[in-house]
């Protein structure tokens, strides 16, 4: 079946056609759920940020200049969204503190079903910094490369290379302890 | 050789940046540094994981909620608005550059380039320009006719009025002069009337004196 691409279903938005804007939605909502799961490890957390994300993408739809592909942009959205959201959660944290884990809201089986293996790397990711964590989300899972990161993100490429070196370091001792 | 850091040589190789030299220049790293090869190791192994990792359905929300809890987009962030600008500019430029000219004249339109009147339009023109003309001189000529013939009526009147005046004048000099003659004859035939009086009663009273004398004596 014939598909429409992303920038025809925004511009049927844009005229204020609901149906496409929900088709949109459709396309994008599962990669950017999942994105709210390994960045906060909380499902109710993921479905507030998911809500936000969109309702952000699109108030500000009309300037997405097309210049890149709507997936960046989306991302790029999500991520400052993200932080935002950290900062609400958390307001004396900074970008590149560690969490505190709390034992009874860490994401468990009751909150992250699905494979066991899922929810140890989403364990594993919710002990990172949000600054390190948002490279490797988008590196892993979003294939991002770095150059897309550091336009995504704000910061330099090879800044986004010494976060994930750093990220991978921490990932494999606590892995490690995981799969112990 | 160039030396690469170790975060900038993994993140090529995680990005499938790397050319031959950087290449030998990673599997070297990965054989002579240890820490290097755990962490590509580990890059590795969070990559099968990521691969491997079940994305989760989204549970049912409420879609519609975006669309509806959004604005309407304002008309200047319509994505034509620039487009629109640059035709209008290259119209305003071109009709800039080509004198364009829409005219409206007993209800017919005219449109003309280069800023240049046609024949007609240039004919109209100057048969209005001359009938001004022409008018304005009349109108002078008139005003100049007026006022020369005031000028002669004025100078006639003057001239009739002094020649009255003078002619007035001379004839009451005349008649004194007449008078003063009369006047003057009139005192010399009485002194002359006197004369003869005298004269005459000389000669009458001078004879009968000297008869008297003589017939006295």
């Amino acid at each position: 079946m014939f598909e429409k691409s992303d920038e025809q279903l925004i511009a049927k938005a844009l005229q204020g056609n609901k149906q496409a804007w929900i088709n949109l939605l459709k396309r994008y909502e599962k990669p950017i759920y999942n994105y709210g799961v390994r960045m906060t490890g909380k499902h109710e957390d993921a479905l507030d940020l998911m809500q936000e994300v969109f309702i952000s993408v699109y108030r500000n739809l009309a300037t997405f200049r097309q210049e890149g592909s709507f997936k960046s942009w989306l991302f790029r959205i999500a991520h400052y969204r993200c932080i935002e959201f950290y900062r609400r959660k958390r307001p004396m944290d900074g970008l590149d503190d560690i969490p505190e884990i709390e034992c009874e809201q860490a994401p468990s089986e009751q909150h992250i079903d699905s494979a066991i293996e899922n929810r140890l790397l989403i364990q594993a990711m919710q002990q990172l910094p949000l600054a390190q964590k948002s490279v490797i989300e988008l590196k892993f899972f979003g294939q991002f490369t770095f150059d897309e990161i550091a336009e995504l993100t704000g910061m330099s490429a090879n800044t986004a290379k010494s976060r994930m070196y750093g990220a991978l370091e921490k990932l494999k001792t606590l892995m490690e302890v995981d799969y112990a | 050789m160039p030396s690469y850091q170790n975060e900038q040589l993994l993140g090529m190789w995680l990005d499938g940046q790397l050319n031959e030299q950087q290449r030998q220049a990673f599997e070297q790293r990965c054989l002579d540094d240890a820490g290097f090869a755990q962490q590509v190791e580990a890059a590795n192994m969070f990559n099968l994981h990521a691969q491997h990792y079940v994305e989760q359905e989204v549970p049912q929300w409420d879609r519609a909620a975006t669309f509806d809890q959004t604005e309407k987009t304002p008309w200047w962030h319509w994505q034509g608005l620039s487009g629109l600008s640059i035709a209008l500019s290259v119209v305003a430029m071109f009709m800039v550059v080509t004198g364009f000219q829409i005219k409206v004249d007993e209800g017919a339109v005219t449109i003309s380039f280069a800023d240049k009147h046609s024949s007609q339009e240039l004919e109209r023109l100057v048969n209005d320009k001359l009938q001004q003309y022409q008018l304005e001189q009349q109108l002078a000529m008139n005003r100049f006719t007026q006022s020369l013939q005031q000028q002669q009526l004025d100078a006639s009147g003057q001239l009739t009025q002094y020649l009255l005046t003078s002619s007035r004048k001379e004839r009451r000099e005349d008649f004194a002069e007449l008078i003063k003659f009369i006047n003057e004859q009139r005192t010399d035939d009485q002194l002359f009337y006197a004369r003869q009086l005298n004269q005459l009663q000389q000669d009458v009273y001078s004879p009968a004196q000297t008869g008297m004398n003589i017939s006295k004596e």
